[in-house]
Order: C-alpha cells, then structure tokens, then sequence
C-alpha cells in the first residue's frame, strides 16, 4: 500500500504549532481540513484549512481521555469539509520532542467515532495526527482500512520534515558528494536522493538547471518539452552537439533535405536525458517530449517535491501556477530578458529573474502578480494560421535577444534557491522569499515583494479555489481530441 | 475534430444562454476543450448597418484565466454614416468555426486587468455589445 505524505503552507502550520505549543505543556487540539491526491508515488493530504479548537470552547475534558473535541466543533467542522469535498484530521499534541505516538485512550476514540465520520466524508479521508515539538503521527482512516502516517512535510522558505520518529541520520553520503555534502550533511545529500524535481522547458534556461539539478545528485528529474533542437539553440544548450542538429542536413542546398533534417534534430529532452545521466548515472529520468497542458503530462508532475518553469509561454506559466498551489509543490519560475528598441535596436533593457513561488498568499503567485497574461492565453490556444491573423490586428512578434551567461544569472539563483530550501539552509525562517531580479549592465540585484489577491483562484482560499485541492480540481489542461 | 468541452467553458456558456435566452445560441466544441458560441440576432445600435448582427467568440480551455477575444460580427456589416469600419474593426475576416470557417468582421478588444471570477464570457459580450452601440 502507497505510503501517506501530509504537506502543509508553512503559514498553516506555524498556526498550528503556535496554537499547541504555546508553552504551557498543555494539550491543544484543531482540525485541519485537506484535499488529497494519489500517484504511483504514493499518496498526499494536503492542508487547505486550519480550525483552531478553543480551549474550554470547542477542546474540553473529555469523557473517555484527558481532553476532547465538543461534539458541535465536530458537526460543524465535518459538515464544512464535506460540504466542500475535504477530508478531515483531528489533530492534538503531546509531549516530548522527536518521537510521538497515540495513546490506547486515542485510539480508542478514533474507533468511537471515526467509522460514522467516514460516512459523513463520503470516502474521503478522515484521520487523527498527534504531534511534539518535532515529530508528527498519524492514522488515517479510508476505504482501504486505518494506514499510519509516514511524514508530514511543511513547504517553506525552508523546507521541515516530521516523522513519528526522528529518523537516524545517514552519516556518509557517495563519496563523489563529499565536498558537497560538506555544506549540508549527508542528510541534505538523502534528502536531494530522494526528491522528484520537475523540469518544464529544456531550452537554454532548463538545460543548465537539468544538468546542475543532476549534478547535485537529485533521485528523479520529470523533463517536459516538445520542441526539437536548431542550431541557433547550440549555443545556449548544454550538451548540444552538431551531430544533434545534423547540419550537414540542414545546410543542404536541397529544400526537402534540409526540411527532413529539422525532423530529425533531436528533441531537447533527448539530449538533457544525456547530460543529466552524464552527471549522475543512478538518476531516474523522464524525458517527455510533450506539452506540460496536455493531461497526462500533468499527471507526471502532480507528486514533484520542487517544478522549475523554464518555458515562457503563458499556458506554461498558468500550469506552473496550479501545480504549485493545488498540490502544494514549491516551484521557481525562470527568465531574462533582453529589450530592444524596434526601430533603432538599441538596448532598452537587460534583466534575469528568478520568482519563487510557494503556496501561500504573497508567496509569488504568477497570477496575482500579472505575470500570466489573459490575452496571450487566449492567443496560444489558437492555431498558427489565426495567430498570425490575430497578430495583423494586435502586435506583431517581435525575435529577441538570448544568451546564455544571461540565462546562467537567473538559473544558477533559482537552482540554489531549490537546493537551499530542500535542505533547509535558508537564513531567514517563516519568511516568503520574493522575486529576485538582476540588471547586469548595473552589475545590481534586487528583491521584490509580491502581492496577493484574497480572491484568487489559485492562491485564494475563496470557495472556488484550487489552492491544496489535489486531485479534486480540474488542472488548466486542454482535452484530448475524442474524433 | 473536437473534444470534450471543460466544465469551466461549459459553465460560461450556460451562463451566455441564460442572458440571452430569447436568442439563438450555437455551440461548437474545439479540439482542446473549449467552444465557439455564436449569439444570433443582437441590436447593436444605430451606428452600424445592419443594426442586428450575429456575435461569435471562441472561449478556449483555459478559461476563466484567459481573456474571450476577439469577437466576430456579420460579414457585411457597414457604418450607417458610410465611413470605413477602422481599428479595432477589422473586415474582411473569418470567424474560424470547425464545421466551416464563416466570414466576418472581427472584433479585438483586449480585456485590462481582466478578473477571472467577474469579467466572465457574458460579462465580456456585454461590454462588447455597449462599446457597439456606443458607436
């Protein structure tokens, strides 16, 4: 049976912990309301709402044990995840740190009342998690039977892991990654091993994360881009060789042999599938020439633990966005940019960003800070013969400058963002990271502060958001034809 | 080819029914989960000759994050003073139906600061319906 993961926003959880540890060694209690969602990866409940329980309100001296949640917090609070198709987790706190389990007297109520809540969740999960300082367990209640919690990750800034036992940490990491693991441990080194990090667009941005994420010596790598290699792409594309490209095909004086070698280049993923087995021989790769809107494309990114966006259209963009606020999975967005004035083509302006975004109001959602435009969503749907209709009407497109030291700015920020966060090396705690922007002609970078709408449909906890939905919500995808 | 249409489009269309129940509604689902509408028959004020026209529009699957735009209008629509149909007017143009492309004006009026939980597809054909008439 699939392993059960809960995820929480960092905010949520600093809620939480500030509620059952507030120094008095007392016993807490809430609910936390969850969307789930399954892969062959295993299974995740992902925290939407918080439900304090007030003491001597709604969490008072119980019958059976010590304290109990009132009867009217219970009805109140399952009737609003089931009427929002949320599953249920009871949660309180013991004491002691690094280890935690239910007592008899715990599971004895579970077995009182958690069979008629599963009723009233109408198959989602139900369950009951207790936590210390630094330790969380839980049971979770389903039609598969009571399975145990195997972790709970909270996703922030910093990256926090909670087992019912503090695992041992590994003390020697491959030796090919001592000096790395210098600075983070041979834990960080397990905990790179072991996470999944999608890759969507493998152009010149994504072909130096895909091979420094391979050479941090990351577990698994899902590569998502349709697009096949040209020789103009070489020199920005890691691992990019003339035999990729067959030119002495595509230089031909015959145009249907040059139109049969721009069939034959190789697709990008292709040759990042190369470069990040190169670098890591044990790593799991998934190259997927495709589109990250078409649904099963999705469905392979949906359990990453980290998405990196290196593509720049706004379909792209809006697929990012959802994935990192329905399935609460962290994410960075990459570019730069190169502005030219149309007439004289002077340079206007040269800037390489790198916007994290974590799932958390102002945590950089691209929506709520205007970087998913409506209009080119639209305009990307169409076919090529009525975009370029459109485009007689609206602007035309305009070819722009691209360069790889340029790229290397933004990239090698988001990959140590990525790494520092999932080993939790970050400075700053319980802070929302912002956008980072370098203006290299100014040899300058810059941190800007990200806005949030309370109404959004992604990172809003309105009733029509997706935000830690999973499963249970639609993903930007376009359908498969049916005829 | 089509596919089926998301339930997010279909909602936007029930809801262009349900404002223009006395009219003629087409549906036709593109081939990645959106559809083109077409409202048939809608006044659209003393500038324009005729002053009916039948309005199409395309909602494609990513909807409601992405804008509805452009709008199409009756092929042989003309300016009742005799000036040329000018920006964002555009003649001359087909609205891309997929049993069969249709002639048409074509309509671009780009939606600014567009809010995907109120500037819905019949909130935008009414804006465009105001900015005819008000011509």
């Amino acid at each position: 049976m699939k392993a059960w993961e809960l995820r929480l926003p960092d905010s949520l959880f600093t809620e939480l912990k500030r509620h059952l540890f507030p120094g008095d060694g007392d016993e807490h209690g809430a609910v936390i309301a969850v969307g789930a969602a399954q892969s062959p990866r295993g299974r995740r409940l992902l925290a939407r709402q918080l439900f304090i329980a007030e003491d001597g309100v709604d969490y008072i001296p119980g019958q059976h044990g010590y304290r109990a949640l009132t009867a009217n917090f219970v009805a109140r609070v399952s009737h609003f995840c089931a009427q929002n198709r949320l599953g249920y987790l009871a949660v309180h706190c013991h004491g002691g740190r690094d280890e935690v389990g239910f007592s008899d007297v715990d599971l004895a109520s579970h077995r009182r009342g958690y069979p008629a809540l599963l009723d009233i969740m109408d198959g989602r999960p139900v369950g009951a998690l207790v936590f210390a300082e630094n330790a969380v367990a839980g049971n979770i209640w389903s039609q598969n039977g009571i399975e145990p919690l195997e972790l709970a990750t909270i996703v922030g800034l910093n990256h926090q892991r909670l087992y019912p036992v503090l695992p041992q940490h590994p003390t020697i990491s491959d030796e090919i990654y001592r000096r790395q693991s210098l600075l983070f441990g041979a834990r960080g080194q397990a905990i790179l091993r072991g996470a999944k990090v999608g890759i969507l667009g493998l152009g010149g941005v994504g072909s130096l994360i895909n091979e420094w994420v391979a050479r941090l010596g990351v577990g698994e790598i899902v590569a998502v881009d349709f697009d096949r290699v040209a020789p103009s792409n070489r020199p920005r594309l890691v691992g990019a060789a003339p035999w990729d490209t067959l030119d002495f095909l595509l230089t031909s004086r015959w145009l249907w042999l040059r139109r049969f070698g721009e069939r034959l280049s190789r697709h990008k993923v292709r040759i990042a599938r190369r470069v990040a087995l190169g670098a890591n021989p044990q790593i799991r790769y998934h190259a997927i020439v495709g589109r990250e809107v078409d649904a099963p494309v999705a469905a392979e990114l949906k359990d990453a633990d980290f998405l990196f966006l290196c593509a720049d259209s706004m379909q792209s963009r809006l697929m990012f966005n959802a994935l990192v606020h329905q399935y609460l999975i962290p994410g960075v967005q990459i570019g730069s940019k190169v502005s030219l004035d149309p007439d004289s083509g002077d340079i206007l302006d040269v800037f390489s960003v790198a916007r994290p975004v974590l799932p958390e109001p102002g945590g950089g959602c691209l929506w709520c800070n205007q970087l998913i435009s409506p209009a080119r969503l639209q305009e990307e749907a169409l076919p090529e013969e009525q975009r370029r209709r459109q485009a007689y009407v609206d602007d035309p497109a305009i070819e722009v400058p691209s360069v790889v030291t340029l790229n290397a700015l933004a990239a090698s920020a988001a990959a140590n963002e990525f790494m520092f966060s999932l080993v939790g090396l970050h400075d700053e705690e319980g802070v929302l990271p912002g956008y980072r922007m370098a203006a290299p002609r100014a040899r300058r970078w810059s941190k800007v502060a990200c806005m949030a709408e309370a109404g959004c449909l992604h990172c809003g906890r309105g009733k029509k958001s997706v935000f830690a939905r999973g499963d249970d919500a639609a993903l930007p995808c376009r359908a498969a034809p049916t005829n | 080819m089509s596919a089926e249409i998301k339930a997010a489009v279909e909602e936007a269309i029930g809801e262009v029914r349900a404002s223009f129940a006395s009219h003629k509604v087409d549906v036709e689902a593109d081939d990645q989960g959106g559809a083109f509408a077409r409202v048939h028959d809608v006044p659209i004020g003393s500038g324009f000759m005729p002053n009916l026209s039948w309005i199409g529009f395309q909602i494609t699957f990513q909807y409601p994050f992405a804008d509805v735009y452009p709008h199409f209008l009756r092929s042989d629509l003309a300016r009742a003073n005799g000036q040329p149909l000018a920006k964002p007017l555009n003649p001359g143009s087909a609205f891309p139906l997929p049993s069969g492309a249709v002639s048409a004006v074509l309509l671009s009026r780009v939606s600014r600061n567009r809010d995907p939980l109120t500037d819905t597809a019949v909130v935008k054909l009414a804006k465009v319906i105001d900015w005819l008439r008000a011509q």
